[in-house]
């Protein structure tokens, strides 16, 4: 990667053997910009290419005045941009300070490990790089319930007095308590309130304050964390805002008037962050269904002549359609940017239609073979042969051998084997029906969100269409019942179905 | 540390094992070799990590992650791939929730360091440079050590007990014992295989 590739940083500094230190230790990451003045930090601030990662500031003794210029700068008009603290000693109430103020982002002691520094930065970096929705649009707040404040703690007393008296204060906002994280755990999973702030006590019995902002920002991203302590530990404060990227520490003992705005203003991010993340999915899945279509035109457009040429008709619309009913995942912006800015559609058609290609190539010189309408004794000979070979197709392959791999492939890549089917014979017409008895996995395929492509993805794929055309071939007919993240297949082949073999 | 391994070699996921287990804060809750198989125990196993190898002989390491993220959102991934992954593609694995990537090209101390910082749910970031082994900087720290923590080093390396150490050199296993923890301090090293190893790759060792 050539130097310029490096994050660019923007430090402010006091004193040159701090600033000496960290380009030793920080030099081979990040591509460094370093001011001695608070009008140099904006300046740099202000040229936005290559946009800036973050913004450090190393002052010789960390107060709330110092470099606070560049750090409302950054606050103001850069959001993007992280903003770092780094100092020797960090008093917390200067961090709370801080955070109150929004001008820090991560504060670090001068002595904290430095691959924790940089990972996080370097991680501020590639979001630096994200591009991000512009037209993000605050949502109609159309019947919005009453947003609910969860405030945990052990001693029930202090939390139900609060309770009452912000009760009394306003009517903006519910108060629920619990007693411990795992209650309170259990009061956000089971009930359907929309829960936009958790204020929790650090030390409890059980799980801690800070484990269970920790999980709440993995499971519940909007909804707005903050700490509270009547013990002044900077240490699990600073763990708080470095790790769980918290929104305010507040020290006990609580005052309800000294509460009340603080919820207010969380009940505000909370809403902001819940519609742009509802703007968001949104968006991506307009933006999902447009790659989509393309996919699905352009494997259309490359396959579906050489497929109705082997299959004498039009199977490719019908994969496509079998494809469609099978639902996935939804999109996310990770599956947005593989699409658009790695060359994973083009791999994908590339990659999909060869192998279609090399295994019709297979079938094309089959007239020689008799097609015979198969019955149950022939198919089993034929998955149990499929079973046991794992090489490449030969040239020369029959419909019904290639049937059978494409069975067994679908049926190995869940986890299942031939012996689970479900294969009968009737006895007054003589049809035979093979189904799948358990759902087939299929946890996304060539229509759903990829991040990458894989082999198996790809076989698994391939096979479902090879099964379509062989079945058709063989005079039988195919129906995939979709579900989420799976299908059923049934395979039925009657007498009177048979296609002629001239194809 | 709950954690869950999917790898699909065998001896892959032997080796690394045995070095994990070595922790005693490391609790392996379950181990697969298929993508199928880690989807269907995870919600029994409740791991709080999952280490999962990105080609998977069923699936796609990243797809089955993706699915074990939506049944658990708290599970932090870490994701073992063939080759190292550029900083776009980082950017994206990142984004869909993957905690942390390792290359099957950086060494075993990578990647317990990596587990140790993502096991709270912490995103890790190592580098978004070519990666540098880290082998220039160990012989630098190897040529540092004193020309007496040196000549304790190639012992140890050689497999010589320290009693007998102690013996050769004249002095008491006490001494020898600081020596050694200074020596395992100064290269970084938790164990004597670490030492070996390194002795025997850089030459080192052969002159006792």
């Amino acid at each position: 990667m050539a130097k310029t590739n490096k994050p660019r940083i923007i430090v402010r500094y006091d004193y040159a053997p701090a600033l000496e230190q960290f380009e030793t230790v920080f030099g081979p990451d990040f591509n460094i910009e370093a001011f001695d003045t608070d009008q140099g930090a904006i300046s740099a601030l202000d040229r936005k290419f290559p946009p800036p990662a973050a913004l450090l500031v190393l002052p010789e003794q960390p107060t709330l005045q110092c470099h606070s210029q560049p750090l409302m700068k950054a606050r103001d008009c850069h959001p993007k941009v992280m903003k770092v603290l780094m100092g020797d000693t960090i008093p917390l109430d200067l961090l709370v300070s801080l955070l109150e103020q929004r001008l820090i982002d991560r504060c670090f002691n001068q002595l904290a490990n430095p691959d924790l520094i940089r990972s996080q930065i370097l991680a501020a970096a590639l979001k630096v790089q994200a591009p991000t929705s512009e037209s993000l649009r605050p949502a109609n707040a159309h019947d919005t319930p009453t947003p609910t404040v969860l405030i945990v703690d052990d001693e029930t007393a202090a939390t139900k007095y609060l309770a009452k008296q912000l009760t009394q204060l306003q009517d903006d906002f519910r108060i629920i308590c619990a007693d411990s994280a795992d209650q309170a755990l259990e009061l956000i999973r089971t009930q359907s309130d929309d829960f936009a702030v958790v204020m929790t006590d650090q030390r409890m019995p059980g799980m801690q304050g800070k484990e269970l902002l920790d999980t709440l920002k993995q499971s519940y991203p909007t909804i707005v964390r903050i700490l509270t302590s009547a013990y002044g530990e900077v240490d699990v404060a600073l763990g708080a805002v470095n790790d769980g990227g918290i929104f305010r520490y507040q020290k006990k003992p609580w005052r309800a008037m000294d509460l009340l705005p603080l919820f207010q203003e969380a009940i505000v991010l909370h809403q902001s962050l819940a519609s742009s993340r509802l703007n968001t999915r949104s968006q991506t899945e307009r933006e999902f269904a447009q790659l989509c279509r393309q996919r699905q035109i352009k494997l259309d457009q490359i396959l579906s002549e050489p497929v109705q040429a082997c299959a004498g008709a039009p199977i490719m619309t019908e994969f496509l359609a079998a494809l469609t009913s099978i639902e996935s995942l939804p999109a996310n912006t990770s599956h947005i940017r593989a699409s658009c800015e790695t060359g994973l559609e083009n791999e994908l058609l590339q990659h999909f239609g060869t192998l279609i290609r090399q295994q019709l190539a297979c079938l094309q010189t089959e007239s020689a073979i008799p097609v015979g309408y198969p019955d149950k004794d022939t198919i089993l000979a034929a998955l149990c042969a499929a079973s046991e070979q794992t090489g490449m197709v030969s040239n020369k392959t029959s419909s019904i051998t290639l049937m059978c791999r494409a069975l067994t492939t679908l049926l190995n890549a869940s986890g299942q084997s031939w012996r689970d089917l479900a294969i009968s014979e009737a006895e007054h017409d003589g049809r035979v029906t093979v189904a799948t008895p358990t759902a087939l996995r299929f946890y996304t395929h060539l229509l759903a969100p990829l991040t990458r492509i894989s082999r198996p993805l790809l076989e698994q794929q391939s096979a479902l269409l090879i099964l379509f055309i062989s079945v058709h071939r063989l005079g039988g007919n195919l129906q995939v019942i979709g579900g989420h993240q799976s299908c059923r297949l049934v395979l039925s082949f009657a007498p009177g179905l048979m296609l002629d073999a001239s194809c | 540390m709950q954690l869950y391994v999917t790898i699909d070699q065998r001896l892959v996921r032997d080796s690394l094992l045995y070095q994990l287990l070595l922790h005693d804060d490391i609790d392996l809750v379950g181990e697969s070799e298929t993508g199928i198989d880690t989807l269907n125990r995870l919600p029994l196993a409740r791991p709080g990590v999952l280490i999962i190898e990105e080609s998977l002989r069923d699936n796609d390491g990243l797809t089955i992650a993706e699915n074990a993220l939506s049944l658990s959102p708290s599970l932090s991934i870490l994701l073992i791939c063939d080759t190292p992954v550029n900083a776009g593609r980082l950017a994206i694995y990142l984004e869909s929730g993957i905690k942390a990537v390792v290359s099957k090209q950086q060494p075993i101390q990578d990647l317990i360091k990596t587990l140790y910082y993502i096991r709270n749910g912490q995103v890790y970031v190592n580098s978004l440079q070519p990666l540098d082994t880290g082998i220039s900087t160990l012989v630098d720290a190897y040529n540092a050590l004193s020309g007496r923590e040196r000549e304790v080093a190639q012992l140890m390396a050689s497999r010589m007990p320290i009693k007998e150490i102690a013996e050769q050199l004249n002095v008491s296993c006490k001494t020898v014992h600081s020596y050694k923890d200074r020596i395992f301090v100064k290269l970084g090293f938790e164990r004597l295989p670490e030492l070996i190893l390194f002795m025997k790759r850089h030459h080192h060792g052969a002159a006792a």
